[in-house]
């Protein structure tokens, strides 16, 4: 492609949402990965939407956008990746977990989340299997869930047949700046010329940064799933401890987890998901296993007899402040970072690539972005874990 | 001194096992099967009746397998499955469910023998019950006494479907068609490995002396293309066609039968050693097998292996490679032993008969041709070639992990056992590259060896 109005670094499902909704706005869009579509954290993660586990903060009023936008997006491009609005159950067994889940769920309703709670009966009405242990939860109606790499490959799809393009196999190596203005990238195999770059490479961001020669502080936080072999209908709705809210907020470096359990179309049951921060670490640690597996017994006791058939791991990218970075490069003209979305990219991102394409196209944003602009990091040097 | 735990006992397990005990190691001898022998010497469970005519040499397993069963210095844990192994600092972790509990081995001296498994390629209809791989006939005739069916074809490519038509015979049924897709005339070309193998030789000739007297003619250059199943969903008839040199179909026959044993040739186990982190290579049948130097030991220092995960090439071979493997981990422990000039000698000449066999029966491209847009390619997900093909011309899959990812091929029950291998060669094919060596290890290898219970694996430390 000769001369996009803009380039997106990376074909995960952030990049594929901004390439989308820039599409959408009327510009031409290259987007430029090294490796296959969906082959970071996209391809390495779960794909649940959830409104459930924010607070009532800027992130929450993203992510309601974002579940919107999803089936807006489904409508859009036709669908073809498992978009479905299964709803969330939350569940809590102590009596702080159960009054902080209260509070939470009161705050969220005056935000617009639609919050029902049950009692123990009304929790087996909707999950028959749950645990007698259960006796107060909270169903959000709300919650969805897609394929993520399906999601990032009909979205790139849908681009290239709007005129963009995408380019795999090529790794970015330079950015490319005249007098503090974006000029392009140059790849290990060629070079392109644009006055706009997002920066859409979850994980590697604070790479991409540092090639422009600005920061950006995210780093790597690894996370196990559980995948069992294929077993009647058990689980209905994603269903996870309020201690997993408790976590996604964490910074304690120590392995976290809070099993998130869920039934698939295909019968698998999926369980996850750990939080550590121990930088790219890719061995298998069995111990993790063990935990997530301890914890969907405890939350599903007929669970134990359902075999485990896989397990994986993804680097979900996280800001110190653990919120995404969504917005203009503080340094350069032109470049535009939206990553650091840690564990809930892909429910973030169309609301992402929408606040994307309104900030560079001039339309007015569906909400305030300075919570999540790249200006709140202090210089510094960027020090991957 | 230290325990060497040998996990397999087939073959190589049993002859490592007895190398290694021989020379004063404690040995333990973990495998999954219920009864030691592996899947050559497989047997039922009825001590009593003689099982000799489903073997050829039953004996020499015999033999082994009370060996094995008599020396005090091998412990023997039956109906063990390792379902987690990994290497850390120099110690390897083998995580084993046995009796219904988690036992775990800590250990630095390790042999691997888990063997291989029947090698698939996919056509229309391989799905319908009925189709079966010849060593789940044979499985199920030496580890059952049940025979699958009473019309049987038995098809595919290579000198296991010898003992598979023959053993179906002895157990009473009708071989109505043994095919070999390959030429008979390749064998002439390596005459002096035959020679020098005469045994194997004997071997074939004792089921060719069964398969000849039932009548039944083998024919060469042809093959199963298509399976049809009757209104009952069973298997009812089968497509046999004449095939080229690259096994592009020239002519086709429809014939009825109740099984359909196919299979070409085996595809090593290598999961464990891959999880471990041992190297792998393709070897020349594009199969993954782990890599090993003289000694059998792999690229991890104190890990060995032997038998068919280092290469195929029959009982034989496996057996000469297990005393070498039994000899050298021993000695890595300590022990006061040497491998033998006649030992690296037999084992010399029993790979050169398996090279003659990788080239007498390769397996061309031309299989391709006979499946459609709707084959089944992945039974347990049920994904088409259709699917796939989606995955790469729409969706943009480069590679097989991602057409995979895209479309759940391979992410099934058997987690790609049974189509990993092939699905690498269509994924290139429709790109119109080779698969790359990363392309085939990478779509063998997974971090959970075997299924294992949420239930015992939460009570796990
Ligand atoms: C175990 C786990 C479970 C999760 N579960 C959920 C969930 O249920 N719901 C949810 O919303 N989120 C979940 N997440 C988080 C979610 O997966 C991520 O936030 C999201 O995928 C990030 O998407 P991305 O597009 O920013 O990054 P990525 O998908 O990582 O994409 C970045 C791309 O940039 C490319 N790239 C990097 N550097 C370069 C370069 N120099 N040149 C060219 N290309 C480059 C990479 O190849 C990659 O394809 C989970 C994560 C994990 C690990
Ligand atoms: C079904 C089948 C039938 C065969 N029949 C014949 C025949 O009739 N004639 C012939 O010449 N060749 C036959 N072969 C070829 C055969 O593989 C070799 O000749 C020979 O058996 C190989 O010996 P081995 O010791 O390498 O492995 P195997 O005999 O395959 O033994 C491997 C052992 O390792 C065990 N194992 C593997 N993984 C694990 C794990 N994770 N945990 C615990 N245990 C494990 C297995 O249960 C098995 O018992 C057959 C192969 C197969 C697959």
């Amino acid at each position: 492609m000769k001369n996009p109005d803009a380039i997106v670094i990376g074909a995960g499902v952030v990049g594929a949402c901004c390439a989308l909704a820039l599409t959408n706005a009327g510009l031409k869009v290259l987007i430029i990965d090294r490796g296959p579509v969906a082959s970071g954290t996209t391809g390495a993660g779960e794909g649940n939407i959830l409104v459930s586990d924010k607070e009532p903060s800027a992130e929450l009023t993203l992510a309601i956008r974002s579940r919107d936008l999803w089936f807006e997006i489904d409508t859009d491009i036709g669908g073809g990746f498992e978009l479905e609005a299964k709803g969330g159950v939350v569940v809590s067994r102590s009596a702080k977990g159960i009054s902080d889940l209260k509070r939470l769920s009161a705050l969220q309703k005056v935000n617009g989340v639609e919050v029902i709670e049950l009692d123990g009966a009304g929790l087996r009405k909707i999950e028959p299997h749950l645990s007698e242990s259960v006796d107060y939860g909270v169903l959000y109606p709300g919650d969805a869930q897609c394929q993520p790499m399906l999601a990032a490959a009909q979205i790139i799809r849908a681009v290239k047949k709007r005129g963009g393009s995408f380019i795999q196999g090529e790794n970015v190596v330079k950015i490319n700046a005249n007098a503090g203005s974006i000029t392009g990238v140059t790849t290990d195999k060629n070079q392109y010329a644009s006055p706009i770059i997002i920066n859409a490479t979850g994980t590697w961001a604070g790479e991409i940064a540092k090639l422009a020669g600005s920061y950006l502080p995210i780093m790597p936080r690894r996370g196990f799933i559980l995948v069992t072999s294929p077993a009647p209908k058990i689980v209905h709705h994603k269903v996870y401890d309020a201690d997993y809210v408790a976590n996604v907020a964490s910074s304690d470096a120590d392995l976290q987890s809070a099993a998130v359990v869920e039934g698939t179309a295909s019968g698998t049951i999926l369980i996850g998901a750990s939080r550590e921060r121990v930088g790219f670490k890719g061995d298998m640690d069995i111990s993790i296993l063990r935990q997530l597996a301890r914890q969907a017994i405890s939350l599903f006791p007929v669970l134990a007899d359902i075999q485990l058939l896989r397990a994986y791991r993804g680097f979900r990218p996280y800001a110190p402040d653990h919120l995404p970075v969504i917005g203009p490069d503080k340094n350069i003209a032109g470049l535009w970072h939206a990553a650091g979305h840690e564990g809930a990219g892909i429910g973030l991102a169309p609301a992402t690539g929408d606040l994307i394409a309104a900030q560079i196209t001039g339309r007015t944003p569906f909400m305030d972005p300075s919570a999540f602009s790249p200006v709140r990091f202090k210089g510094g040097e960027y020090v991957a874990v | 001194m230290h325990n060497v735990v040998i996990i397999g006992a087939g073959p190589a397990g049993l002859s490592a096992s007895l190398a290694a005990a021989a020379a004063g190691a404690p040995v333990l001898l973990i495998d999954s099967n219920p009864r030691l022998g592996g899947q050559y010497w497989r047997m039922s469970a009825d001590d009593f009746q003689d099982q000799h005519n489903q073997h050829f040499d039953l004996d020499t397993g015999l033999l082994l397998i009370n060996a094995v069963k008599a020396r005090k210095e091998i412990e023997v844990w039956s109906g063990a499955q390792i379902w987690s192994a990994t290497n850390k600092d120099g110690k390897n972790t083998l995580r084993i469910i046995y009796q219904g509990k988690e036992r775990i081995v800590n250990t630095e001296n390790l042999i691997l023998c888990t063997g291989a498994y029947d090698r698939t390629l996919p056509f229309p209809g391989w799905d319908i019950p009925g189709v079966m791989t010849p060593g789940g006939v044979q499985s199920l005739l030496k580890g059952h006494g049940v025979l699958a069916g009473r019309r049987v074809v038995v098809a595919g490519s290579g000198p296991f479907l010898l003992p598979v038509a023959a053993g179906v015979i002895k157990a009473g049924g009708s071989v109505v068609a043994l095919l070999e897709a390959s030429k008979s005339r390749r064998w002439l070309t390596s005459f002096f490995v035959l020679l020098e193998n005469i045994s194997k030789i004997k071997e074939a000739f004792y089921y060719i002396k069964t398969i000849s007297e039932a009548k039944v003619r083998a024919r060469f250059g042809q093959a199963v293309i298509a399976a049809h199943a009757a209104s009952n969903g069973e298997l009812e008839s089968v497509d046999i066609a004449k095939i080229d040199r690259n096994f592009r179909i020239k002519k086709v026959q429809n014939i009825k039968c109740d099984v359909a044993a196919i299979g070409w040739g085996f595809t090593a186990d290598t999961s464990l050693a891959g999880s471990l982190g041992c190297n792998q290579l393709v070897a020349k049948d594009d199969g993954v097998v782990v890599w090993v130097d003289g000694e059998q030991q792999t690229s991890i220092p104190g890990v060995f292996a032997a038998g068919e995960i280092t290469g195929i090439g029959g009982s034989d071979l496996s057996m000469a490679e297990g005393v070498i493997a039994g000899i050298s981990a021993a000695k890595f422990v300590g022990c006061n032993v040497e491998v033998l000039k006649a030992h690296r000698k037999r084992r010399a000449k029993r790979q050169r008969f398996a090279n003659a066999l990788i080239r007498a029966y390769p397996i061309k491209p031309g299989w391709k041709s006979w499946l459609k847009d709707e084959t089944i390619i992945c039974r347990c997900e049920e994904v088409c070639l259709s699917d796939l093909k989606h995955s790469i011309n729409e969706l943009g899959a480069t590679d097989s992990r991602t057409a995979k990812l895209l479309t759940r091929c391979g992410m099934g029950l058997c987690q790609g056992r049974i189509c990993g291998r092939f699905v690498v060669d269509l994924v290139a094919n429709e790109l119109n590259l080779s698969p790359t060596d990363t392309d085939r290890i990478s779509a063998v290898n997974r971090p959970i060896i075997t299924p294992i219970p949420l239930g015992v694996l939460a009570l796990g430390e």
